[in-house]
């Protein structure tokens, strides 16, 4: 009796102790992790003061992210008391943490994401308006217009710009030779374009080749630049254009050269269509100027034209990834400070000759320095021209994944006709749009 | 009622609670607590951008009835589940016979045909769309030289489920090859003997001793099979991301979407709460006649 009443005791003893070792482990967990950001805080103000550490997530994973931490280093040794830690994930992965953590009242101060997020976060209040940013040293009018109506939701800023770009028709010159057109004169026209692509498309034999390759998901969207060209357009002023008939007529003009002269492979992801583009088996793409630096290290011998002018006038697609705060900041003076710095003419000068993108700002179109540089003045000069896809859409993501991206993968990949298969996405936009 | 109140407080089956409660709290706070959660939040209109979430009772199963998209991953599960299970069964029962043939060099070939199961899903997946790539690809320049003519497979409607079914089965044929061969070393020699005696030819055995002999087996890779195929998802989200126009779009990544693209928590949780009894259903059903053939 004793020794079977000892036995008990003994394991509930260790039980006891176990869980109190789980429990405490977690516990320390927690802690850990919510010091992580104030811990070497009150150790660096106990020395030099008031140090302020900012937490800052993005996607920055590109060829272009070691510019991006330069000039977060560049912004830690200029400010005594601000520092910058910098989290990079991939996109995905940082899209599906950010709302959660902000929810719950952590997450961190600032963040970058695609501007066709804005809307969302802003409508949800977990990122904070950023008025007082624009009026101090940075105005307005130093911003491509396309550009400033997009980081604005129901007339509040909601954040800075953490780079600017354009899609140019990137075109390999080889190619362009071999199939008899002058590499050094690009087509300026769509008929031009056409015949080009045409021209340089080979679609029997063993070494099959595209004129150009168009990617329809998981892609920065290179459509909308095919209908905007005929003067058709997606959503305008919160009504459906899918019906519009230029919208319908790029529509088949388009999709006519994919059906019928195999100018793509249908289905294609963007880094698909990068890999054609980059193996030398399409002639021509149409891209932003993150894939110079690629493109050249792989040694391939191309150049960067203005996107041929349609019959509804010059068109091309501008993107940015935006800087904001989080709702749960307490720093949001270091948080302007630190958006003020970034858009400076000398940050973005850097920012431009480091990563290929042409500065967020239209001020700088004179800079010499840019201007040496061929493809950064090239992008930069297209900026006038650029629109913004969906813009101002709280539910983008859904109306490009649900209405658009399907449409088009229905024309082109399953070769359906190009006016009922409109109608089909146009009643699923209008469904979309009054908010189901 | 009386007795077994003190029965329940005997002391070893106290000593067994004890020893079970560590296993069981991290097993409720890290499995079960999420799970009846989720079925909670099923009930909610729970999107985490917006600032209120409300009670809406079934309306998420409601929208659910009646969202094409959702019936569409039902069916392309289905798709998935009805190719992939059989064709994986046959070819690694096959393999198993195959391998337990005594010649020389099957240790290689059993960790060989191995190797694939303990590879990451998603690192065979990515390895997979390179060599099925119709324009880069390894496999399609081999076709090509030989003449053959080659599919844009993962970028066709038609031909990419077939497709990722033939790269989860690739993957997945070890693993049931191994539990088949633990199968077959169970069926004692001397019943081959006797049916030797008996005239049996090699297919006449293989029908008449080695499937009935391996039924118990069988039921266990055919319901470990199809459960996991209910799940699939690795391998949809990285080789097609339930593509082109959703024809891989399979039920978890249907709630994968949801959840955690378009973050509407309750709508997800509402179709993951389905799956879960849909999964309990079948296992269920499975067991019962996997009881069934055991009595008998």
């Amino acid at each position: 009796m004793k020794i079977k009443g000892y036995g008990k005791m003994t394991a509930l003893a260790l039980i006891l102790s176990m869980i109190a070792l789980l429990t405490a482990a977690c516990g320390n967990g927690s802690n850990n992790k919510g010091n992580a950001g104030s811990s070497p805080d009150s150790e660096a103000s106990a020395v030099t003061g008031e140090k302020v550490e900012l937490t800052f997530w993005n996607g920055f994973t590109g060829p272009d992210r070691p510019a991006y931490e330069a000039l977060v280093q560049k912004f830690n040794d200029s400010q005594p008391n601000i520092h910058i830690k910098m989290d990079i994930t991939p996109w995905d992965t940082l899209l599906a943490k950010l709302p959660t953590s902000w929810v719950t009242g952590e997450g961190p101060d600032m963040a970058a994401f695609s501007y066709s997020l804005i809307p969302k976060y802003a409508k949800s209040n977990l990122i904070l308006p950023l008025d007082e940013l624009y009026k101090g040293d940075l105005k307005e009018e130093m911003f491509p217009q396309g550009l400033t109506k997009v980081l604005k939701y129901e007339g509040k800023w909601y954040a800075a710009p953490a780079n600017f770009a354009t899609l140019m028709l990137y075109y390999n010159k080889d190619l362009f030779k071999a199939a008899g057109l002058d590499p050094e004169k690009p087509p300026t026209t769509w008929a031009e374009w056409q015949n080009a692509i045409v021209q340089t498309t080979k679609t029997s034999g063993n070494d099959k080749q595209y004129g150009l390759v168009l990617a329809d998901h998981a892609t920065i969207p290179m459509w909308p630049i095919l209908v905007w060209g005929n003067g058709g357009d997606f959503v305008a002023e919160g009504q459906s254009k899918m019906l519009d008939p230029k919208t319908v007529e790029a529509f088949k003009v388009w999709s006519d050269l994919v059906n019928n002269k195999g100018i793509t492979p249908t289905g294609l992801t963007g880094a698909e269509a990068d890999k054609l583009f980059q193996s030398g088996k399409a002639a021509m793409e149409m891209n932003g100027p993150w894939m110079t630096a690629g493109y050249t290290a792989a040694g391939l011998n191309y150049d960067v034209a203005p996107i041929p002018v349609g019959p509804g006038g010059p068109a091309t697609l501008a993107d940015s990834v935006a800087l904001v705060a989080g709702r749960n900041t307490k720093h949001k003076a270091e948080i302007l400070a630190f958006m003020k710095f970034w858009n400076s003419k000398e940050s973005q000068e850097y920012l431009s000759l480091n990563s290929g993108f042409p500065p967020t700002r239209s001020d700088m179109l004179d800079n010499e320095k840019l201007k040496e540089n061929a493809f950064v003045s090239k992008f930069a000069a297209t900026s006038s021209s650029a629109r913004f896809y969906l813009s101002g859409l709280e539910n983008y993501a859904k109306i490009n994944d649900e209405a658009i991206v399907p449409a088009i993968q229905f024309m082109t990949i399953n070769k359906k006709n190009v006016e009922e298969t409109l109608q089909n996405a146009d009643k699923t936009l209008l469904g979309l749009l009054s908010g189901k | 009622m009386h007795t077994k109140r003190g029965k329940w407080l005997l002391g070893q089956e106290k000593t067994a609670l004890y020893f079970l409660l560590p296993s069981f709290l991290v097993l409720g706070l890290f499995v079960f607590w999420p799970i009846i959660n989720s079925f909670i939040l099923s009930f909610y209109n729970w999107n985490l951008f917006d600032v209120v979430h409300p009670f809406v009772g079934l309306d998420n199963y409601r929208m659910l009835m009646q969202d094409e998209r959702f019936w569409n991953s039902v069916y392309q599960t289905g798709y998935y589940t009805l190719l992939s299970v059989p064709i994986g069964i046959v070819l690694s029962l096959l393999l198993a016979v195959l391998i337990k043939l005594p010649l020389r060099g099957m240790t290689f070939f059993k960790a060989i045909y191995f190797l694939p199961v303990i590879s990451s899903f998603a690192v065979i997946a990515i390895i997979w769309s390179f060599l099925l790539d119709p324009d880069i690809g390894l496999l399609s320049y081999y076709l090509h030289e030989w003449g053959i003519p080659v599919k844009d497979w993962l970028r066709n409607p038609d031909w990419a489920m077939p497709a990722v079914i033939m790269v989860a089965v690739w993957k997945n044929i070890g693993f049931n090859m191994v539990i088949f061969l633990a199968g077959l070393q169970e069926i004692p020699e001397s019943v081959y003997e006797a049916s030797k005696l008996d005239g049996a030819g090699p297919v006449r055995r293989f029908w008449s001793v080695t499937l009935p002999m391996l039924r118990h087996t069988l039921l266990f890779v055919v319901i470990i099979s199809v459960i996991s195929s209910f799940q699939v998802f690795d391998q949809v989200y990285v080789m097609t991301r339930g593509g082109p126009v959703f024809k891989t779009e399979t039920i978890v990544y249907f709630i994968y979407h949801y959840g955690f693209e378009e973050l509407d928590m309750g709508y997800a949780s509402s179709a993951s709460a389905l799956l879960f009894v849909v999964v309990l259903l079948i296992t269920l059903l499975q067991l019962r006649i996997f009881k069934f053939n055991e009595t008998n």
